[in-house]
């Protein structure tokens, strides 16, 4: 149960970080169970990497170790994000502070570009998922509709779609 | 409703909207927490979101920024527990069941059907988010410039943030 303490070290971060800590290094874990525990984060509502924290930390120490898991993800970032949010809105209006986070925030545009596509690459395989994913985001995005109707429009659509007996 | 207790049930429901990333949420809780209720301006809301990902940790935690703005350390805390508790709770208790279930035919066909969902949601975050952060030329080219970077891999990603924050910062953004 103490060697659990180990995922403290990374601090939270995303997927990769946990593919290499578990089951590169530590070998808690085989790559075939932790694509299970990723395909349910993924499912499951919930921001995922939290979800997938609870699911590999169910599985290698129960309870505890769920519960210690969505500790270590998220208890590290919530303080250093509370000091910078505390930082942000005691200066946030002067003018230094202002264009340094206006040309951070254009970065983390590019990067969630970058992101966003080399994510839909692997799901957008054919015309099928194309047209519920840009569907989806013409609905949310420019139209904006309301996410919670849309959500379940578009799952509703694309599970009748992709059911079972009509193949892959 | 108290206004805690009403930031409170906003975090928790925008929780369970969370499909197939953070990211594909930020949509709705953009007009929940800048729209409807007012607790943080368009703008304090992209920045939030960009210290978030400077953060390790999920972006998620964004809940704690607008919480905080809102009502200071006990609205940071709330509003992250209701963003993180409850779909844990419901996580633990699928986990279990997830190793029966996941040869079920419809369980093949719930994945491959929420993927493109989740991919539709998350570009309409990007295009939400982009919309606030790239206000004039020259955060459009430094967004651009990231991306071009990143694409190549040139340099890690907070290093091309922090960059791009001080190219901001050098040229007055």
């Amino acid at each position: 149960m103490f060697t659990w303490t180990g995922i403290l070290s990374i601090g939270g971060g995303r997927a990769a970080f946990f593919y290499e800590a578990l089951v590169v290094r530590r070998r808690w874990l085989g790559t075939d169970e932790f694509l299970q525990d990723y395909t349910l984060a993924q499912l499951l509502p919930g921001p995922n990497v939290s979800n997938l924290a609870i699911t590999l930390g169910h599985r290698l120490a129960g309870l505890p170790g769920a519960a210690w898991a969505l500790l270590a993800v998220v208890v590290p970032g919530l303080v250093i994000l509370l000091a910078l949010a505390v930082l942000y809105f005691a200066r946030g209006l002067a003018p230094t502070t202002t264009s340094l986070m206006h040309g951070m925030a254009a970065g983390v545009v590019g990067l969630l570009l970058v992101t966003s596509v080399r994510l839909m690459r692997p799901v957008l395989v054919n015309a099928r998922a194309v047209v519920i994913a840009a569907g989806t985001f013409a609905a949310v995005g420019p139209l904006r509709l309301n996410t919670a109707l849309v959500l379940l429009v578009a799952a509703a659509l694309s599970l009748w779609l992709h059911r079972p007996a009509a193949g892959r | 409703m108290s206004d805690v207790l009403r930031l409170t049930w906003t975090f928790l429901w925008l929780s369970f909207l969370c499909v197939g990333g953070g990211v594909g949420v930020i949509p709705e809780m953009q007009r929940q927490v800048v729209q409807n209720h007012q607790w943080v301006t368009a703008r304090e809301f992209v920045d939030g979101y960009t210290l978030a990902q400077l953060t390790p940790g999920p972006n998620m935690l964004i809940a704690a920024f607008v919480g905080y703005r809102a009502h200071g350390v006990p609205g940071a805390l709330l509003a992250t527990l209701a963003m993180f508790l409850p779909t844990s709770l419901m996580a633990i208790l699928v986990a279990d069941r997830w190793r029966r279930w996941r040869d079920h035919p419809w369980a093949g066909a719930a994945e491959r059907a929420l993927a493109p969902v989740g991919m539709g949601l998350m570009a309409a975050g990007v295009y939400t988010l982009a919309r606030s952060a790239l206000h004039d030329a020259l955060t459009i080219a430094l967004a651009l410039g990231a991306a071009l970077v990143l694409a190549t891999r040139w340099a890690p990603p907070m290093l091309v943030v922090l960059v791009a924050g001080l190219v901001g910062w050098l040229l007055g953004a």
